[in-house]
């Protein structure tokens, strides 16, 4: 690790990382919480309601800390990686349980 | 704690950038969403008394749904029933004049009254929209867009708004045991404006939290749903049987309501509320709203009651509600009813009336309308902090003789919004008793933005040492008018007296921008460090 000061020059691809893979990984974890505790996808039941909040929760955290990334790389390959992590572990799950 | 200087400085950056750009937005959502507060009150006083006799007593219900259904069959598939009728809402029985609606504004009512002599009376009306106008306002952040538009804006808007303050605590936070109280009145404009932006922004951070996180539910929650349900259909179909409690539960209260068919099988709604008072003592009912749906040669009635319990928060501004079996009253969900939520519900429920401040009554509703006006005060602040600092850079790179085309441009803008935002909502008001029907959203549309247009304009057009004193004294003066309007219009019969504590409100708040503006014109002296603009001008006439 290189004990560069943290600058804002990279501003623009930390935000967009942080919205474009920054949402897809709240989403994953929507989907995965989701999975696990037998959500309907019924607006009006109480589980994809406090589904909702933690989409809402996750992402606002990640777009607050998006600029603490060394770089507008770092940023995607980090929350790129999280969004797929968390989206493989959807589809294994769907697998699993259906099966 | 330390925080690296680094950091600091990056969040720094991001908390100047996205509260200038956003300021303008949140200072219109602010200080409309605090009048919105009383918008079910300011309908109640704007909106004239009506024409039509005096509503049925609720016991006499039953003989104005016949007369009613006789007349006017299409009514029959959607009526409310009105407990308690007031200016807003006249009559005993009203329905939708068109029920297939899309239009901008709230739509209009049949209302439905029957005379002395039990002759049936309809009158084609709605409550004064002026009320309604600056609620939209509120969710729209004042851009005259389509809703939909200018949801998905407020939701970007409201997301900034977050980064705005996680980055305001962490720049605030290594000095918070040193500044939080220090209010250095007497020395240069940017630190009095940076204590007062320090000091209200620290102690109402919890609120402003609050509104970010839930306005970016309001504005994303719909393609969020529908993700949802795209993602756990086949979850769904898998796992029918397992699914909790709660799908049960809806399901047996569809098999229920499907039981009553035809409108004779249903109970009188004195009745219904006695049966609904036995179940839910505290729970005060305001409307009962009727729906039909017919399919099949089946038609399946269902009764939602809204209304709401002092003691609990409601999920709505002003209601919580019950699904209730129009046949014999039994409450059929309780996801709503105050105080009979389960605990998931109540949770959820709470999150939303912390948005609202639909709990604790009156004295919560006033202490919102306190933050927001506070929350307004702080954009303020925080832009003018942003102008004074860039003012200062140009000085000191040479340019103090034309500012740059930026910090001219925002300036304006943010001077002009402001004024014109407060200007416009008063004139709202000083018009209000003199408009047909108190008002039509239209009317307060094109009222407010021509108000706004013009406070846009002058703010561009004025020079930089007259712009804010001229300003200010127009929107203090609009202000302080309301308060001798009111009280002609009520001489004259067309205001009801508690309209008049408008006025007082508006008064005071007329006299605090007068008082800033005076102490602006007057030159302060040295030793005079009370009120904030004047340590402006100090600040102002020593950069020339």
């Amino acid at each position: 690790m290189t004990n560069r000061p943290l600058t804002n020059r990279q501003w623009l691809a930390k935000l967009v990382a942080a919205i474009v893979p920054g949402m897809m990984f709240s989403f994953g974890c929507m989907a995965v919480v989701g999975l696990l505790c037998h959500a309907t996808g019924e607006a009006r039941t109480v589980s994809s309601q406090f589904l909702m909040w933690l989409v809402v929760l996750v992402w606002l955290c990640v777009m607050g800390s998006c600029f603490l990334f060394r770089s507008g790389l770092c940023a995607w390959v980090v929350l790129g990686g999280a969004a797929t992590v968390v989206w493989a572990l959807f589809e294994i799950l769907v697998k699993v349980t259906t099966a | 704690m330390k925080i690296r200087p680094d950091i600091v400085q990056v969040y720094r950056e991001v908390h100047s950038w996205v509260g200038i750009l956003c300021s303008l937005f949140l200072f219109v959502a602010f200080y409309a969403g605090s009048i919105s507060m009383f918008e079910q009150s300011l309908q109640v006083w704007l909106t004239p008394a009506s024409s039509l006799p005096k509503p049925v007593e609720l016991s006499d219900t039953p003989q104005l749904l016949q007369k009613v259904f006789a007349q006017y069959p299409d009514a029959r598939t959607h009526y409310t029933i009105i407990v308690n009728p007031d200016n807003a809402r006249p009559a005993r029985l009203m329905w939708a004049q068109n029920p297939t609606y899309r239009g901008s504004g709230p739509q209009n009512y049949v209302l439905g009254a029957l005379s002395p002599d039990g002759e049936l009376h309809t009158l084609v009306s709605g409550p004064s929209g002026i009320p309604f106008f600056i609620d939209q306002l509120h969710e729209q952040i004042g851009l005259p867009l389509p809703h939909v538009a200018a949801r998905y804006t407020m939701g970007c808007v409201a997301v900034s708004y977050f980064l705005a303050l996680v980055s305001g605590v962490i720049i605030f936070f290594p000095s918070l045991k040193k500044m939080l109280f220090a209010l250095r009145l007497g020395t240069a404009t940017r630190k009095v404006w940076l204590d007062m932006h320090n000091l209200v922004g620290f102690f109402s951070l919890p609120f402003h939290f609050i509104m970010a996180a839930t306005a970016v539910v309001f504005a994303f929650h719909g393609p969020i749903f529908a993700l949802q349900g795209k993602l756990f259909q086949h979850g769904q179909l898998a796992a029918r049987g397992l699914i909790q409690q709660h799908g049960h539960e809806k399901s047996r209260s569809e098999n229920n309501t499907t039981q009553i068919v035809g409108q004779e099988g249903l109970m009188p709604p004195q009745a219904v509320l006695a049966e609904l008072h036995k179940q839910a003592p505290g729970f005060i009912a305001d409307t009962l709203e009727y729906t039909t749906q017919s399919g099949g040669g089946k038609s399946r009635t269902t009764l939602r009651i809204a209304g709401h319990d002092e003691r609990y928060p409601t999920l709505g501004a002003s209601n919580g509600f019950a699904v209730v079996d129009p046949a014999n009253g039994r409450v059929l969900s309780a996801d709503y009813l105050p105080g009979h939520q389960s605990a998931g519900f109540a949770a959820l429920t709470a999150f939303i009336a912390l948005h609202f401040g639909s709990y604790g009554g009156l004295p919560v509703r006033w202490g919102y309308y306190c933050l927001g006006l506070g929350g307004a005060f702080l954009f303020y602040t925080g832009s003018r902090l942003w102008i004074i600092a860039r003012q200062k850079r140009e000085q000191h790179a040479g340019k103090s003789s034309k500012q740059r085309r930026t910090t001219w441009l925002l300036s304006c803008l943010t001077t002009g919004g402001f004024t014109g935002c407060i200007t416009g909502i008063a004139i709202l008001f000083i018009c209000a008793p003199f408009l047909p029907l108190g008002g039509t959203y239209n009317q307060a549309f094109f009222l407010y933005y021509t108000v706004f247009l013009l406070c846009m304009g002058l703010s561009f057009i004025l020079r930089e040492s007259q712009r804010e004193p001229f300003l200010f004294r127009v929107a203090g003066y609009a202000n302080i008018a309301i308060a001798p309007v009111m009280l002609v219009a009520m001489l004259g019969g067309r205001a009801v007296l508690p309209s008049l504590g408008v006025g007082m409100v508006a008064l005071v708040l007329g006299c605090f921008l007068l008082r800033s503006v005076r102490r602006f014109t007057c030159g302060p002296s040295a030793a005079d460090v009370s009120p904030i603009f004047s340590q402006k001008i100090t600040g102002e006439t020593k950069m020339g």
